[in-house]
Parts: structure tokens; C-alpha cells; sequence
């Protein structure tokens, strides 16, 4: 079986997105709290949907990115 | 007296430690203001040692009494003297749990052993009356299973001779001492539900009721609940209960009932209904509606208190707000996308929207370790208003409001008319 190797740098790439997946559910999570005017605590007592939607948004994107790749893949060895 | 198993010993322990906790409660705080019936549980649980037991003598050792002995035999301070049961095998069963004490077939006998204190009457309904009044002559302290009697005359005979007897009487509404009910009773006081507008409660099983009959002449004599010439069954067996947290909550008795009972599954001989259905009438249009079928269990027991701002159950223990705190923001803006992905949009149909169950989030009670429905705790108060030799306030009261209550619902289905509360009863 073929060991797949995973680079560092690929890692930081990841938990760079991650965390971008991360920033943009707070912002939401902001948004909501301002447009249904409820408690400024929720930042820190909904912080685990505020995870569970970053996670959300990462399998999304991951997903997305995989089909563009495979797309941009096919396309590559056409022209070549 | 013969030493208790370690198995006791451990729950006496357990329960005087839970009493100690009880009566420093109970010392702190303004409660007895409005439960006056606690006042005993105030004085801390004394010391095993015979000067300090109370000595109590058992009639009736059923189902109910087998529990009452449970519960005894785990009291700080309390010595179960003497049982009293006019049936051998249950007589020899509950003498075989009580190391000690003195077996009786006579309840007079009973009362003329030296030294007993108190009595403790867990007996078919119609005997109720006549055996407080024969154990308050004598004397005794009585502790007496709900209802309070067979007839309204009885229960005014009971508290006549109870006013001038300066004996402590106390009768088996353990809601009195249930924390689920103070803590609902807390609530309502503090205005969390609004004033109370309407008292739903039910009780539902699926079961016959029976129990098992050795030989057909001991058919009345074991199964006596669901016999008219021993008891009003589903009423006083059951809305009793439900009458008694009605009138303390509300704080007062109801003025009238109507009704209709019947029986239509459990056709099976007996002559007292299988399903009642009551409405009670209060002062200021407040109505309190029982009911109670022994055919579906589904929706099981409670005491729903309806007020302008939320329902309480308070024997589920739970609050329902009409206005609960709205969602998170961000399950708002969740949902929001939820239902703009999913919903259908109707074309034609209602323009109304029915007004089913709203799925509101229930607020619990705290829980309280260590108890049970208020059994315990009754118990525990009826031995410590006999150590302290005073009455316990207010339980008289409690005892006829609900007794003449579920005798009166009883009439108005049997009669087919509304029964009005006796103006004359005096307590």
C-alpha cells in the first residue's frame, strides 16, 4: 500500500484555511446577534456552533476546492 | 427491641443527615410563614436512645402500610410498636419485616398497649373516621391515610373532635412535603406564572386495579377500592391528591363540581367508575378540572398550573414560559437559512395557523438527592410534632378541604347535578 505523504507545508495551509473557516462563522455569528438583537455573550456561550458552523464551511470549501482541482487537472493534461 | 440490620442503620443514618439539613433549612428561612405544617421539621433529629422514640403502632399493613413501614424503619428516633391488621398473612408478612414489634388483630387492643404514642391508619376509606376518632379518645397521636373520610359528616365529625383534643393529626398528602411542590409553590408566589387561572390534573393507568384474591370471599375485603360500600375509588384514591395541591395553591376550597364518571372497559363487577371526569368551581371563575381513566396511561399523571405568563408541572417538576428568551442569534439565522432552503410554500390552503402544542423548553427544578414524593418527610414531621407535643398547623384544614372536595365530586356524577360546597362545615 502507498504511504501518502502529508507535507508541512500543506498543513499550514489547512489550519490557514481552517481558520479562515473559523473567522468567518464568528463574522456571522456577529451579524446574527446584531440583526436579531440578542446578547453580545453568545460570542462566548454559542462558541461550539460557532465551531460546528466553521466545520461546515471547511468540508464545503473542501469539497469545492477538490472539484475545481480535478477540473483544473483535466484541463491541464488536455492542453498539454 | 432487637438490633436493626446493618442495611437499616446505614438508611437511618442517611436520613438523619438529610433531617439535619431539613431542619437548619427550615430554622433560615421564611417559610413557615406560608407552609406552616413544617414547623416540626424544624427541631434537629434526636438520638436512637429510648427515651427519645417515638412509639408508633400500625394499622393496616396493605400496600400503603408496607411502605409507611419502609419509611419508619428508616426514621431517626421512631420505634414501630405494634401492627394491627384483621388479615393474617399481611399481619404476619409485616411482622416479619419489624423486628419487635407486637402483632394485633384488634385495633382497640392496640390501643390500650402502654406507651404508644401515636397510630399510624392506612385502612379502606370507610374505616378512616371511626378508627381516628377511636385513636384520639384514646388518647393517641394519629397519622391518617388520605381521604380524610367515607361522608362529609364524618369529616366534620373528625375535625370536631380533633379542635378540642390538642393531639397532633396529620394526614397522608405527602405533596405537603414534596420539594417539586414547594418549589412550584415558590414559583407561583413569586408571581412566575401569574395568578393561577386554571389547575389541569390527571391521573391515567391501564391496569385493572386488582389485586390478587386468594378466595372469592375476600374479593371486597382485598380489592376494597373499587367497592362502593368502602370507598369512592378513582376520587378519593386518587384525586385526592390532585384536590389537595388545587386547594393549597389556590388557597381556598372550591364552592362547587360537576360531573360525570362511568364505567366503560373495566366491566368486571365493580361498582365504582373506571374513568371521572370533574370541574370545579372556584372563587373569581378559576375551575379546577380533574380526570382520570383507567383504560390508557399515555399521558400518565400530573398537576398543570395555568397562569396569564406560564404552566407549571409540578409533578414532573418543570416550567413552561408563555414568552421564553429567544434562540441564539446565530440558531435564529440557522433556521432562518433552514427553512428558506426547505420549506415549501403553500399555495392556497388554511390562512390560520392552529393553534397546536407549542414545542416550549421546559425550566427544571433543581433536583433534591436523597428524597422521595414527600413520604419520608411526612413521616418524619408527624414523629417530631409528637416529641415536641404540638399540633401541626394548618394540616386539618388540608385534610377536609380535599376530603369534602372529592366526596362532593363524587355525589355530583353519582346524582347528576352540581354539589355545592356544605356551608355549614366548620373546622
Amino acid at each position: 500500500m502507498k504511504d501518502v505523504l502529508i507535507s508541512g507545508r500543506r498543513i499550514a495551509q489547512e489550519l490557514g484555511i481552517f481558520f479562515g473557516c473559523f473567522v468567518v462563522a464568528l463574522g456571522l455569528n456577529i451579524y446574527s446577534i446584531i440583526k436579531f438583537k440578542t446578547q453580545w455573550s453568545e460570542l462566548l456561550t454559542t462558541l461550539h456552533i460557532t465551531l460546528a458552523v466553521a466545520i461546515v464551511i471547511f468540508v464545503l470549501l473542501a469539497i469545492l476546492r477538490f472539484l475545481l482541482g480535478g477540473v483544473a487537472r483535466m484541463f491541464r493534461r488536455k492542453t498539454s | 427491641m432487637k438490633p436493626d440490620s446493618p442495611s437499616i442503620i446505614s438508611q437511618r443514618t442517611r436520613r438523619r443527615e438529610f433531617l439535619k439539613q431539613v431542619a437548619a433549612f427550615v430554622g433560615s428561612t421564611a417559610l413557615l410563614a406560608e407552609l406552616p405544617w413544617w414547623s416540626s421539621l424544624r427541631a434537629a433529629p434526636v438520638s436512637d436512645a429510648p427515651s427519645n422514640r417515638v412509639r408508633i403502632g400500625l394499622v393496616g399493613v396493605g400496600s400503603r402500610g408496607n411502605l409507611h413501614i419502609s419509611h419508619l424503619l428508616r426514621t431517626p428516633g421512631v420505634e414501630i410498636a405494634a401492627l394491627c391488621d384483621d388479615y393474617e398473612p399481611h399481619l404476619n408478612a409485616g411482622l416479619a419485616r419489624v423486628k419487635g414489634a407486637k402483632g394485633f388483630s384488634e385495633f382497640r387492643k392496640m390501643l390500650e398497649m402502654p406507651n404508644l404514642d401515636g397510630v399510624l391508619i392506612a385502612l379502606p376509606l370507610n374505616l378512616h373516621s371511626q378508627f381516628t376518632l377511636d385513636a384520639m379518645s384514646a388518647g393517641k397521636h394519629v397519622y391518617c391515610e388520605k381521604s380524610l373520610a367515607y361522608t362529609i359528616e364524618q369529616c366534620q365529625a373528625v375535625a370536631n373532635a380533633y379542635r378540642g383534643s390538642k393531639k397532633v393529626f396529620q394526614v397522608g398528602h405527602q405533596r405537603l412535603y414534596s420539594p417539586s411542590y414547594l418549589h412550584a409553590y415558590e414559583l407561583v408566589k413569586k408571581g412566575a406564572i401569574g395568578d393561577i387561572k386554571q389547575i389541569r390534573a390527571y391521573w391515567h393507568r391501564n391496569g385493572n386495579w386488582r389485586n390478587p384474591v386468594p378466595s372469592p370471599e375476600l374479593e371486597h375485603r382485598l380489592n376494597w377500592r373499587l367497592y362502593r360500600a368502602y370507598s369512592c375509588g378513582l376520587m378519593t384514591e386518587l384525586a385526592s391528591h390532585h384536590m389537595q395541591v388545587a386547594n393549597w395553591f389556590l388557597g381556598e376550597h372550591p364552592l362547587s363540581v360537576v360531573g360525570y364518571g362511568s364505567i366503560n372497559y373495566w366491566k368486571d363487577g365493580r361498582e365504582l367508575y373506571d374513568n371521572v371526569n370533574v370541574v370545579y368551581k372556584y372563587a373569581g371563575g378559576v375551575h379546577v378540572i380533574f380526570d382520570s381513566l383507567i383504560s390508557n396511561r399515555f399521558y400518565g399523571m400530573e398537576v398543570q398550573m395555568m397562569g396569564p405568563k406560564g404552566t407549571i408541572e409540578s409533578e414532573t417538576g418543570r416550567m413552561f414560559s408563555e414568552t421564553p428568551p429567544p434562540a441564539p442569534g446565530i440558531v435564529q439565522l440557522i433556521n432562518g437559512i433552514e427553512r428558506g432552503v426547505f420549506e415549501t410554500i403553500p399555495i392556497g390552503g388554511p390562512s390560520w395557523v392552529p393553534d397546536l402544542k407549542k414545542n416550549t423548553k421546559a425550566a427544571y427544578f433543581p433536583q433534591e438527592p436523597n428524597h422521595d414524593d414527600g413520604t419520608g418527610l411526612a413521616l418524619a414531621a408527624f414523629a417530631n410534632a409528637i416529641r415536641l407535643n404540638e399540633p401541626i398547623p394548618g394540616m386539618m384544614e388540608q385534610a377536609c378541604h380535599s376530603g369534602v372536595a372529592v366526596l362532593m365530586g363524587q355525589m355530583a356524577m353519582e346524582q347528576g347535578r352540581e354539589v355545592t360546597w356544605p356551608e355549614d362545615f366548620k373546622i
